[in-house]
């Protein structure tokens, strides 16, 4: 970067923004920031107001932008000026269109968002990408069932090479034999011919697609872009991606007693009926005689506290494919589906009309108890009385899903012996939200409650040589995935996506979709990483966290804090970065308590500096300031909507864009307060188990730091009250600025200023 | 047409039994017990089971339970169930057919209802002479409820039948309406009986 920084402020008088501000009053405080050019312009966006700062550029004159205008969230292509650092403060949405015109408290806040923008520029560089080395283009697609041979060949056919890596001797997972799937195109009425053969077919004659089988995954290590995969054949794979798809099995029926399975054998489960059904006749096991009259019993030990808390999705559409197949074969067989609630969601409602148009008859129930004669007593809700049903020639269990996020056929992880190999002393890989591994003296928050058996048995998938364990995190319910709504196919552990069952449990029909989704994340990520571009959530974002290691503590809170293990430990246990498992939240940044990490454009210093840049009034003006740290995600945005709707709040807050509310330390908050701020917010997303975080633990961080702060403030004689975190979601436009002015006013009224005014 | 008698108080063959035998039956499977049918129902409150769970329970093979319930002769064809039914199932039309393979049956007598009575004792008089008589007809409908049913709800319609009498609308002491003919009414009531028992289900469609 250049040494010396001339920033130019560029000021825009369009939107009303001229109307309702004195703008000379606004030259003036670029001048008193000693910012060597300030021009000002009626439409800034405007081919010509672009041009006069492009030409300042040109010229030299200028080395970093100043635009005092629109929301840094709208105009960006505009107002975007390859390699030249450019800042922005929000006079429309935030100033304007919230506050009342003509009003001193209004021009008060522009000429200190002015301010602040001016001293962001002087504080921050524009970011230099981090690009090293070689990088591999290859996705390696873990497990050759439906879901990966899907997104090999769909990664194949984008033209990227694939690695395709099987457990078993050959491929096609645990559908290979099957003879019909639930159907996936109109009329939606017949079972359809499974595609798994063709698409081996397809997968094996595919040049780009390398398929080994019969190997695992040894150990994985490195980093998007640069993986390097030892499988348990010996060789080494560099891949740039990783797609996991390994798929499901179906939960153990042995523990399903009370429903017949194992005291007769003609009770089956639904997957063993798969198997009757591709090899041909359905004999009963006692006799061999084909079952006239055939059960199916749904949700067979799912949504059931004591065995599968969910619903498996699929096994009702299952069940009644089978059924179609046995009428199919012979018409004269019965069968029953005994439901809780039917769930064919979308055009599966087609297929469940069909069945019933073909004779099968559904009975809304909870089955009770299925003994050795193969009677079925259900409750049936809609008569209100228990029935039992006699004369069953065969029970189907309609038996659920469970995801492979471990690899069943291996060993049960030794989590002490992982220690050894990799972890350092006191991790335990197995609990993601785990917050072992504070150093000593350290004070560490308190561990989310996860219960034992919430770790699967088996050994690991990947083998991750990660500071954090070897899994990808595996969460609720054994599933893997980062937010199955918000952010699909991202698990939290950047270049690694999850896809098909092991997300969540789903057809094959929405699994091939699942798959391709996932690959084509894959490709997005190789192509980021290679120009040093965060992906989602801060898609393109070319900074990355520096640490300053002469003043690490080595107190390992970045490193057990980051929410995508981006950070692992050298020998002497510093913090060693893989800057492209990086997202870019700052949650390091946030949790470091000697400020050594910061980015080219965003550092703890910055915020600092920002929120001084700001001009306190003394305590005789009778006007507090308040410093509300927002989330770009949620939070800023809802505030720009709540102005964009003109809803007004207190003019003497003064707003802050963070990255998330994790990039946020302590130390902002005790230096604001040391500066005289009678308050301070954080606004972010929502936390908990239905988090809103864009970068999963972000909030909760900021909330679970927040709680520690109360003793700072007591050093400092000041009220807890000071500092509040907000909740809030991009929907809360109507809601935000009522918040806002309720602790405004409860400073005011209730806690008084702050005393360190002045010094 | 005989449903396979139950060995069980629950047969599950009787669902399917009943798709394949009872008029318009074949849609029956598409019932999705929602209940708007009952819901829709004005004579709910006259049954006691209603057609939502009559249905369920032809599922649940309770064969003896739904033909001798008296939902089968409450329901007045009013349609509002077909008109409603958001599978289109011809919930009347079955509750009729289910109604006359239950007569057909014998289990009429089981099904102590106002509707039976009134309706057999109709057939009765309509089938023997040709005409409804009031006094006759009511004779043999408050009969059915026994002797003390006679007198008892003879005393309560004393008004209507006094009023009736001055009106020159029921004659005291006259012979019985009766038509001319008798006999060919009697042939074409069997021909009628025959032809239902050939070819009713055809003819019925035809209705429909």
């Amino acid at each position: 970067m250049t040494a010396e920084k001339n920033i130019g402020v560029y000021l825009c008088s369009g939107c009303s923004i001229g109307e309702q501000l004195d703008m000379s009053t606004l030259e003036g405080v670029a001048g008193e920031m000693k910012a060597p050019v300030c021009k000002s312009h009626e439409v800034l966006c405007s081919r010509e107001g672009v041009k006069l700062i492009s030409d300042d550029i040109a010229s030299g004159d200028v080395n970093r932008v100043v635009i005092g205008a629109c929301s840094p969230r709208v105009m960006t292509d505009k107002f975007w000026f390859d390699g030249t650092h450019t800042v922005r403060a929000n006079l429309r949405e935030q100033v304007v269109w919230s506050h009342p015109a003509g009003d001193e408290d209004t021009q008060a806040i522009a000429d200190d968002y002015v301010r602040m923008a001016i001293t962001q520029a002087q504080k921050t560089d524009a970011a230099e990408p981090w690009i090293e080395g070689e990088y591999s283009e290859t996705i390696m697609v873990v497990g050759g069932g439906h879901v990966g041979l899907t997104a090999a060949r769909e990664a194949s056919r984008a033209g990227y090479p694939v690695v395709l890596v099987e457990k078993a001797g050959e491929l096609g997972g645990s559908t290979k034999d099957w003879k019909k799937v639930v159907p996936s195109r109109p009329p939606y009425r017949e079972p359809e011919d499974n595609p798994v053969s063709g698409l081996i077919a397809k997968v094996k004659g595919d040049d780009r697609i390398r398929v080994v089988t019969g190997t695992t995954v040894a150990e994985t290590s490195g980093m998007p872009g640069k993986f390097e995969v030892e499988l348990s054949n010996g060789s080494t794979e560099s891949v740039g991606a990783i797609v996991v798809a390994t798929g499901w099995r179906p939960y153990d029926a042995t523990k399903l007693g009370h429903l017949g399975y194992g005291a007769s054998p003609d009770v089956v489960t639904n997957f063993e009926m798969e198997g009757m059904l591709a090899s041909g006749g359905i004999k009963r096991k006692s006799d061999g005689n084909a079952p006239k009259t055939v059960a199916f019993v749904q949700c067979a030990g799912q949504r059931d506290p004591e065995h599968l808390p969910y619903c498996s999705s699929v096994c009702c559409a299952a069940s009644i494919k089978q059924a179609m197949q046995l009428i199919e074969a012979d018409p004269d067989v019965m069968c029953t589906i005994l439901y809780e609630e039917l769930r064919t969601p979308g055009v599966t409602e087609e297929f469940y009309r069909s069945a019933q148009e073909k004779g099968v008859v559904f009975i809304k129930g909870n089955v009770e108890s299925v003994d050795g004669s193969l009677k079925v007593t259900y409750h049936d809700d809609l008569i209100g009385d228990d029935v039992p049903l006699e004369g069953i020639d065969m029970v189907v269990l309609a038996t659920g899903m469970i995801p492979n996020s471990t690899n069943p056929d291996g060993e049960d992880m030794d989590l002490e012996e992982e220690k050894q190999i990799y972890i350092k002393d006191d991790i335990n890989p197995a609990a993601p939200f785990d917050v072992a591994g504070y150093a000593e003296g350290t004070e560490a928050p308190e561990a989310c409650a996860r219960p034992a058996e919430s770790i699967p048995g088996g050994s690991s998938i990947l083998n991750l040589r990660y500071r954090q364990g070897p899994n990808i995190p595996i969460l609720a319910d054994g599933f893997s995935d980062s937010h199955y709504i918000c952010f699909p196919y991202e698990t939290r552990r950047t270049g690694i996506y999850a896809c098909g069952p092991l997300r969540r449990p789903m057809d094959s029909e929405e699994a091939a979709k699942d798959a391709a989704g996932a690959a084509m994340k894959a490709i997005q990520v190789i192509h980021g990483v290679k120009a040093g571009r965060a992906v989602h959530p801060r898609s393109g974002d070319l900074s990355y966290p520096k640490f300053n290691l002469d003043i690490c503590t080595k107190c390992r809170r970045c490193t057990v804090e980051c929410p995508f293990g981006s950070i692992d430990e050298d020998e002497e246990t510093f913090p060693q970065m893989n800057p492209s498992r990086c997202r870019r939240c700052g949650t390091c940044m946030g949790a470091c308590p000697v400020r050594a990490i910061s980015f080219d454009n965003y550092s703890v210093e910055m915020l600092t500096s920002m929120a001084k840049a700001v001009e306190i009034p003394d305590e005789f003006d009778e006007k507090p300031r308040v410093l509300i740290l927002a989330c770009q995600n949620d939070a800023y945005p809802a505030l720009d909507m709540a102005g964009i709707h003109r809803h007004q709040w207190s003019a003497h807050v003064r707003a802050i864009p963070v990255r998330c509310l994790g990039s946020v330390s302590l130390l902002c908050i005790s230096d604001a307060l040391s500066v005289g701020y009678d308050g301070i917010v954080l606004m972010g997303c929502k936390s908990g188990d239905d988090y809103q975080c864009h970068f999963i633990k972000g909030s909760a961080l900021a909330k679970e730091r927040l709680s520690k702060i109360e003793e700072t403030l007591q050093s400092m004689m000041l009220e807890k009250e000071r500092v509040a975190s907000m909740e809030v979601s991009i929907a809360d436009s109507a809601a935000v600025g009522k918040m806002i002015d309720d602790f405004v006013a409860n400073i005011v009224d209730n806690i008084g200023f702050n005393p360190f005014k002045g010094f | 047409m005989n449903a396979p008698t139950p060995t069980r108080k629950y047969d599950l063959g009787f669902a399917r039994w009943v798709r394949d035998n009872i008029d318009h039956a074949e849609r029956m499977n598409m019932c999705m017990q929602c209940g708007v049918c009952s819901g829709s129902c004005p004579l709910r409150n006259e049954m006691d089971n209603g057609p939502r769970k009559t249905f369920m329970m032809v599922r649940a093979g309770m064969k003896e339970e739904v033909l001798k319930s008296s939902t089968l002769w409450n329901c007045v064809s009013c349609y509002s169930c077909v008109v409603r039914c958001p599978r289109e199932v011809p919930v009347k039309y079955i509750l009729h057919g289910l109604l006359t393979y239950a007569i057909e049956q014998g289990y009429q007598e089981a099904q102590d209802t106002d509707n039976y009575k009134f309706a057999s004792a109709f057939w009765n008089v309509a089938a023997g002479s040709g005409r409804v008589d009031e006094r006759v007809f009511t004779a043999k409908f408050y009969l059915k409820y026994g002797i003390g049913g006679l007198i008892s709800k003879g005393m309560a319609n004393q008004k209507i039948a006094m009023g009736m009498i001055k009106s020159g609308r029921m004659p005291l002491f006259a012979a019985p309406h009766k038509i001319k003919g008798k006999g060919d009414l009697k042939k074409i009531l069997a021909k009628a009986a025959e032809i239902e028992k050939t070819k009713h289900a055809s003819l019925r469609d035809g209705e429909r």
